[in-house]
């Protein structure tokens, strides 16, 4: 097929430009030095561009590995080598599913390029997103156990009653990856920076969301404006950007955190082509304490494409029908009893 | 089993586990699980939107009359970047679809797989390749 053909020779090119090794935070590569972005004509270091944020490394450490934070370079070759194995498979050979099932009622996705291994994936030696010797998200204190117990509760019997009940992923609100912190999900991991006088917009193509940050030195809203994803104000520590995201909406939890939700994020250029992301989560009525991870951002090729969620989502529609049948063929059942 | 397989299959292990929810809703919420199928047919449309495109096609009956179905597939923006478009899958292609129904019994589906008559996958991307990001992984810096 001519564009498979085409396909595999552009990952072709793109793996001999991309399959480089970058250099050490902050330093570039031949002199050791601290890397110097280029600046915006306002005097910003220039972090404009595309980026994706694709990466497998977990978010918590794998059972198993203790404290071992890094992997050695041997190690990191052999996950890349089986990463690449299994992508050389398709989703029926690689992951086979138990027809009949509910896991089995799904596309192939590596058949239709949605496999986060067809798209340029960074890696590094970290063993988990989260930093540190435990690696793991801190215990969640027992009042947050309950407050997301009595969510699921309330819910619980009435998913299908109206669109109101569905996720805010399947309603085209809010998707898992343009949430904060920043994390990527299994396609579409493509961003774009764009900077002016005061402002930092960054745009993620899935959802096609753009969140404005003014680093002017404004303050956050009032507590009781709340946003999907926070409020985010931004400010410049050396060649650093620095976010910090409150007035979080609980309604858009992550990982079950409640409404005192608290990101702080920081982009740090390490050379023209990467950049270190890292977050510290903080929720007092959540975890008992705040918890750091860190991932790298790599340039990719523009542009980024339209995501007009809502225009083509028929799925909440036929899910909601589906429900509505179903519900049908039950009060007809129970009659004719 | 040696240390470092030990280290490789449990980080795999943690992978494939996230591989359900990868899409934007749960597949098994708008299709049905008891309601495989397999169809054969020609293409009338591509409708190349998000969340997920949707293939129209017209299917055969034994009797000789026709059904059109909708077949939900990939997001158009991932295949596009691997190459594919519109013209990629012209009205009038035959092809197989194995998947699932809709739960409300339309003439719906989800395209679990796709495939040529002669049994070439549909769609099926390269591997783009990666960059090694020493920076956040290096313990001696």
């Amino acid at each position: 097929m001519r564009h498979f053909a085409f396909a595999a020779a552009v990952a072709v090119i793109c793996a001999l430009v991309w399959l480089t090794s970058v250099p050490a935070a902050g330093q570039s590569a031949q002199s050791g030095k601290a890397y110097t972005p280029a600046h915006t004509p306002d005097g910003q270091p220039d972090l404009q561009g595309f980026w994706t944020n694709n990466t497998i490394t977990p978010m918590e450490r794998p059972k198993g590995l203790g404290a071992k934070e890094f992997y050695t370079e041997e190690e990191l070759n052999d996950l890349i080598k089986h990463e690449k194995n299994r992508v050389a498979l398709n989703e029926e050979e690689g992951r086979p599913t138990e027809p009949g099932t509910d896991a089995d009622v799904h596309y192939d996705f590596s058949q239709f390029g949605l496999d986060r291994g067809q798209t340029k994936e960074v890696w590094n030696r970290r063993t988990s997103l989260i930093i540190g010797s435990e690696g793991t998200i801190p215990t969640m204190l027992p009042e947050a156990r309950k407050r997301n117990a009595a969510i699921a509760a309330m819910n619980r019997g009435h998913e299908f009653d109206g669109p109101e009940n569905r996720p805010l992923s399947a309603r085209c609100i809010v998707l898992g990856q343009e949430s904060i912190p920043m994390l990527p999900g299994g396609y579409n991991n493509n961003l774009e920076i764009v900077q002016s006088k005061g402002y930092v917009a960054i745009m993620h193509e899935m959802n096609h969301s753009v969140r404005i940050i003014p680093t002017d030195g404004s303050p956050h809203p009032p507590a009781a404006i709340r946003e999907w994803r926070g409020d985010s104000r931004g400010h410049w520590e050396g060649n650093s950007l620095v976010i910090d995201v409150a007035n979080f909406d609980p309604r858009n939890p992550f990982r079950g955190s409640g409404a005192k939700l608290h990101v702080v994020e920081r982009f740090t250029p390490v050379d023209k082509d990467t950049m270190l992301y890292r977050f510290t989560v903080e929720d007092p009525e959540t975890w008992d304490k705040p918890w750091t991870g860190e991932l790298a951002w790599s340039r990719v090729e523009g542009p980024i494409y339209e995501f007009a969620c809502n225009e083509g989502n028929y799925g909440l529609r036929n899910t909601l029908h589906g429900a509505r049948v179903a519900e049908e063929a039950a009060a007809k059942k129970a009659a004719n009893k | 089993m040696s240390k470092r397989s030990f280290l490789l299959i449990t980080a795999v292990g943690i992978l494939l586990a996230a591989v359900p929810v990868w899409a934007h809703h749960a597949f098994s919420a708008e299709f049905d699980s008891s309601k495989p199928l397999k169809l054969r047919g020609t293409v009338t449309q591509w409708e190349l939107v998000n969340p997920h495109s949707w293939i129209h096609m017209d299917v055969k009956n034994a009797d000789g009359t026709v059904t059109s179905w909708m077949i939900e597939v990939g997001s158009p923006n991932s295949l596009f970047r691997l190459g594919f478009t519109k013209s990629s899958l012209p009205p009038g292609t035959e092809i197989l679809v194995d998947g699932y129904q809709a739960k409300d019994g339309a003439n719906l589906a989800v395209g679990k797989n796709l495939t040529f008559p002669d049994g070439r996958r549909l769609f099926l991307g390269g591997s783009a390749g990666d960059v090694k990001d020493g920076s956040a992984g290096d313990p001696k810096k």
